[in-house]
């Protein structure tokens, strides 16, 4: 049970208490406009934030509706869309083109959780579409292996939700991503600390899983093929390899803040920021994929 | 949730990567001791060195670094090999002096036919008898036709002087009269017949021949034809014709002493087959003064012969010290002998001569055994043993030629039939032996047999000779003793030469597989693993890589190495691998390579091509087919099992679909996934069950103790993964625990997996959940091991798994080279 930075109180949304969600006892909802991430983008917090879901499953749609509402209590609006056309119409941008926000400030959506298998294709696409937009980027996945979900991190998504979790454990998780405690599995530490080792040139790392992209190859096709060496900026610093290379074994926060000798939230900020180096390190990279191979 | 974590064990465990592999670091070096010894091989190894100062050469195996850098399966080979690697050039002076030799040749050859075949002759054969006479033994013309078997007492021509027929005379040459008396009386007989065959110095129209108790028979002679030539002078001819232009070859492709001492050995044997070819055209026929010089000819052609193949043996294949000094003597006494010999007719001519082939070839027999001693070499020991073959029958045709001398019939055979296959035996050998890479197959059989005749020849004669046998009995004994010589030496040979360590071809089908296999686990490593096949092929002395390429295997440096084209099985690592290897002294410089072994590499080398291509088609498609079940499975039925999770009425069935949908993850996985690091799974097995626990507000004890990383195969995974997620599931799902303590222990291949809880307890039996615990249990015996419930104190229950060898059958363990080879 963690308590919400910011507002110890119930938010004013708090509507649609008598959903069928409401008999699970998840974490209390806290308001997601006044989460760290979007302090300074958003000034006008009464309005409420728009919420985008873009998930081909109706009844798994209107579950995550309910893991939002119930996490935040500042929405004003869940869209909804079945299909990447759809998000595109939503977001006003074609494919393969950029999104970019609305005139207004209020106008964009402050959260979109994107489902990675869609019937027009994969939410990568739309990741990379959206590089720019200014939006917590949230992939929801029945795939949890790192063959799935890094090439989703490289292309800006702030952390990812695992689709079986149980309803209160989602609401934690979406709470922790937005609040910037992203999720970090052994598997994708690993994919992290040989992307990072090896100069970008990942693609090597562990099979582990079948991807979309390596559908047909016998062996994955690498990501990333940029082998020059990576400027000081996309570089982790010891402490940052570190808490990686305990992620990779499996440790949690907890213990590697113990084994290190500093404050959990200092761990989380090592995390917060190897995702940082990856969003910059893969942006531009996510953003020539994305043309470059059209459809992943 | 607490930590007890213990990073010390968790992270201690020795990693893998670092474990050193025997079989890697035995491919990675050359191997062989000869190599590393700088004193097998110090004129190779020097340049080597001195390369390697300049960094050019990657490390030797000793150093560190080598390791990193396995590709290279040995050294760089450090000399220039374009000349070696290139076959000569025939251009310009070479070339038109080798067409004129060719030309000349055949001229030569044409004049020879033409001269041979206009002499006069009398269509008859004849044959000495045990007394001492001559007898008729074949004849087409039909005024002999009724006198074949009789004994021919005089011979006439126009003139009224008669030759007393001799047995002696019925030899054109008298190379092999060991007598000095019966030398003289063969010189008076040809001198006598010459007499009696002309007429007004030239050549009558007719001879009359006295046969006994008849009538003189009138035989008109006419002038042969080119065409009636009998068969045994053109294969004679034919061979000295290749003899001649092999020496032309030898000579203008490499002039030198070496090749001038070649040439000289093959032309005097040029020369001997062209006298036994004369000598078998012509029969009872006029001496036109050749006669004189047949014997001072051929004798000092033999020398010539012996005193060459010593200088060749002081020369190739290394230089002696004293080599010069033993060449300039054998010269010195051959030539010295032959001239002494041929200003006059001699005592004991014929012994001399002989006594100095025998010690020159004996000469050059040590000197090659000497030089082969001091520093192996695959040319030595196969020119010894040819060698040796050669010099044992001359030996032989000596002394039963000296040993026959009371019976001229005898004699008769072993000088024109035992000597003539000993000549041809010697002129295929000198013919052979400069390209015995190419030929040694052929030249080894054909020794065998060509010494095999030789010996038969000379024992039927020495049977009837010294035991008196009739011609029958002695002939049936020799056929049998030689036969008999000729298989033992033949397997003698084969297995001797095939040295016993070489690969059988069962052996090399199942390793070409196994390199196929371990080729598609470890690409990287297809340049060792070939490597070590040629090695086990061929047991070299040496191996070294080429800077440049080659498009198939060939023998270089006359047989004594072989180039190797590695070809680029994986298609991975073009820049790593060299492009060919060179093989030096097969069969541990016992053997030189040859055309065969060329073209079994490269069948060999084509077969392994098409093994990997195969596997690699077969486990692209196995794994597309997997994908896409995997994919399927996944997409279709877990989307439509999360629908129905949202949808379900309970907790308890939304569970139940909740772990059934793990399960579906976990086999898709399985599907599609090579296989899992121990330590990697062991993590995400952490991360996961920490993560579960955390949403039940359960703690989580978590110790894991290794010695050792393996890769789990699919099965070990997806079986273990299963077992700790239903037991974990069951200890908060039944027992309601507060407290999950897992402990894994993998010690020497054995795991060791306990999970234990404070939960309620009781019986496990009633806990039913997803698979269960009959699900538990049959996973747990799937890896081979045995899993226990026991009640805890003061509460929980503990249950203890144990996999004796968690590794054991998996698959893409390590198969290991060196292990197997002894089998």
């Amino acid at each position: 049970m963690t308590p919400c930075p910011g507002r110890s109180a119930r938010g004013e949304v708090d509507n649609d208490r008598s959903h069928p969600a409401a008999r699970r006892k998840g974490p209390a909802p806290c308001p997601l406009a006044a989460l760290p991430v979007h302090a300074v983008a958003n000034a006008e917090t009464e309005m409420g934030v728009k919420v985008l879901i873009v998930e081909d499953n109706p009844v798994a749609r209107g579950f995550l509706s309910r893991v939002v509402r119930d996490s935040f209590s500042d929405i004003s609006s869940i869209t909804e869309a079945g299909d990447l056309d759809g998000a595109r119409r939503l977001l006003g941008h074609r494919s393969g083109q950029r999104a970019q926000a609305g005139g207004a400030q209020d106008d964009g959506y402050k959260l979109i959780l994107v489902d990675l298998e869609l019937p027009d294709g994969s939410g990568l696409e739309l990741l990379s579409e959206l590089a720019h937009y200014p939006a917590t980027r949230i992939v929801t996945t029945l795939y949890s292996d790192d063959e799935h979900l890094f090439p989703a991190l490289q292309r800006g998504a702030d952390g990812y939700l695992l689709k079986e979790d149980r309803f209160e454990v989602l609401v934690e998780e979406l709470q922790k991503i937005v609040r910037g405690q992203p999720p970090l599995s052994p598997a994708i530490a690993r994919r992290l600390l040989s992307h990072f080792r090896n100069g970008h040139s990942d693609g090597s790392g562990p099979v582990s899983g079948f991807g979309p992209s390596d559908f047909g190859t016998s062996r994955p096709a690498p990501l990333d093929t940029r082998r020059d060496a990576a400027p000081d900026h996309e570089r982790l610093t010891p402490r940052e390899s570190e808490v990686l290379t305990y992620l990779s074994k499996g440790f949690t926060i907890k213990e590697i803040a113990n084994l290190m000798g500093i404050k959990w939230f200092t761990v989380n900020d090592h995390i917060k920021s190897i995702y940082k180096k990856l969003n910059v390190s893969s942006r531009a990279e996510a953003a020539v994929l994305a043309s470059k191979q059209g459809l992943v | 949730m607490t930590h007890t974590a213990q990073p010390g064990t968790t992270t201690a465990g020795p990693r893998h990567a670092a474990r050193p592999d025997p079989g890697e670091a035995r491919a990675a070096g050359p191997g062989d001791e000869a190599l590393n010894d700088p004193t097998s091989a110090p004129a190779s190894a020097e340049p080597s060195q001195r390369e390697r100062a300049d960094g050019r050469l990657p490390a030797p195996p000793g150093l560190p670094g080598a390791r990193e850098a396995p590709v290279a399966p040995a050294e760089l080979w450090p000399g220039p090999l374009d000349e070696d690697l290139r076959p000569p050039r025939w251009i310009g002076w070479r070339l038109r002096l080798l067409v004129l030799a060719v030309l000349g040749g055949c001229f030569g050859l044409y004049f020879l036919a033409l001269g041979v075949s206009r002499e006069p002759h009398v269509d008859a054969r004849w044959r000495p008898t045990p007394d001492g006479q001559v007898q008729l033994s074949a004849s087409s013309h039909p005024a002999l036709q009724p006198h074949v078997g009789h004994t021919l007492e005089w011979l006439g021509g126009g003139q009224v002087f008669t030759w007393p027929a001799d047995p002696v005379a019925l030899r054109g040459s008298s190379r092999w009269i060991a007598d000095d008396d019966a030398r003289a009386r063969h010189a008076q007989a040809l001198a006598w017949r010459d007499q009696a065959l002309r007429e007004d110095g030239g050549l009558p129209a007719a001879v009359e021949l006295g046969f006994e108790q008849s009538y003189p028979v009138h035989v008109e002679l006419a002038p042969g034809r080119i065409t009636a030539l009998p068969g045994l002078f053109w294969l004679l001819a034919a061979l000295a014709l290749a003899l001649f232009l092999g020496s032309a070859v030898v000579l203008l492709s490499g002039p030198g002493w070496l090749s001038l001492a070649y040439a000289a050995a093959a032309l005097a044997q040029c020369g001997n087959l062209v006298f036994m070819a004369i000598d078998v055209a012509t029969g009872i026929r006029t001496a036109n003064g050749w006669v004189r010089w047949d014997w001072p000819a051929r004798a000092a052609f033999d020398l010539i012969t012996a005193a060459a193949l010593v200088q060749v043996a002081a020369m190739h294949p290394r230089r002696l010290a004293g080599g010069p000094a033993w060449a300039v003597g054998a010269w010195v006494l051959a030539l010295g002998l032959a001239g002494w010999n041929a200003q006059a007719v001699r005592p004991h001519a014929w012994w001399l001569v002989q006594g100095a082939t025998i010690v020159l070839g004996g000469v050059a027999l040590l000197l090659v055994s000497w030089s082969n001693r001091r520093q192996p070499h695959p040319y030595a020991l196969v020119l010894r043993r040819f060698g040796a073959v050669a010099w044992v029958t001359w030996v032989m045709l000596t002394a039963a030629v000296a040993a026959t001398g009371a019976r001229p019939d005898l004699q008769f055979n072993l000088a024109t039939v035992g000597a003539m296959v000993w000549y041809a035996f010697l002129g295929s050998l000198l013919l052979l032996v400069p390209f015995l890479s190419r030929s040694q197959q052929l030249l080894r059989e054909f020794s065998l047999l060509a010494a095999t005749s030789t010996a038969a020849t000379l024992l039927d004669l020495l049977f009837v000779a010294v035991f008196s046998l009739g011609q029958f009995t002695s002939l049936t004994l020799a056929l049998f003793a030689a036969l008999g010589a000729y298989l033992w030496g033949r397997q003698w040979l084969l297995s001797h030469l095939r040295s016993s360590q070489r690969l059988t071809m069962e052996a090399l089908f199942e390793r070409l597989y196994r390199i196929a296999r371990e080729l598609e686990t470890r690409p990287q490593r297809s340049g060792q693993l070939l490597t070590r096949l040629l090695r086990e092929l061929f047991e070299p002395l040496e191996i070294w890589t080429l800077r440049q390429g080659v498009d198939a295997a060939r023998p270089v440096a006359g047989g004594s190495a072989l180039v190797v084209p590695l070809p680029q099985l994986t298609g991975q690592d073009e820049a790593q691998q060299p492009p060919a290897v060179l093989l030096r002294h097969a069969g541990k410089g016992q053997r030189l390579f040859t055309m065969e072994d060329a073209r079994l590499t490269d069948r060999i080398l084509d077969q392994l091509r098409r093994a990997v291509a195969f596997d690699r088609a077969v486990e692209q498609g196995r794994s597309e087919e997997r994908l896409r079940i995997a994919q399927d499975l996944h997409d279709d039925i877990g989307a439509r099992l999360l629908t129905l999770m949202y949808q379900a009425p309970d907790r308890q069935m939304e569970d139940y679909i909740r772990y059934t949908l793990q399960d579906l993850k976990t086999l898709t996985r399985g599907l599609a996934a090579q296989s899992h690091r121990f330590t990697d799974a062991a993590a995400e097995w952490k991360a996961d069950l920490a993560h579960r626990l955390a949403a039940a507000r359960c703690e989580l004890v978590w110790t894991l103790h290794h010695d050792d990383d393996p890769e789990l195969g699919m099965v070990a995974w997806s079986a273990l993964t299963r077992v700790l997620r239903e037991l974990v599931s069951n200890a908060i799902a039944h027992a309601q625990a507060k407290h999950v303590r897992v402990d894994i222990r993998l010690h020497q291949g054995r795991l060791e997996l306990t999970v234990s809880d404070d939960g309620r307890g009781g019986d496990p039996q009633a806990w039913t959940h997803g698979l269960g615990l009959g699900g538990v249990r049959k996973r747990v015996k799937q890896l081979g091991g045995t899993v226990e419930w026991r009640p805890q104190t003061p509460r929980g229950v503990i249950c203890r798994v144990v996999v004796p060898r968690l590794t054991g059958a998996e698959p893409g363990g390590e198969p290991q080279g060196s292990a197997t080879r002894r089998a």
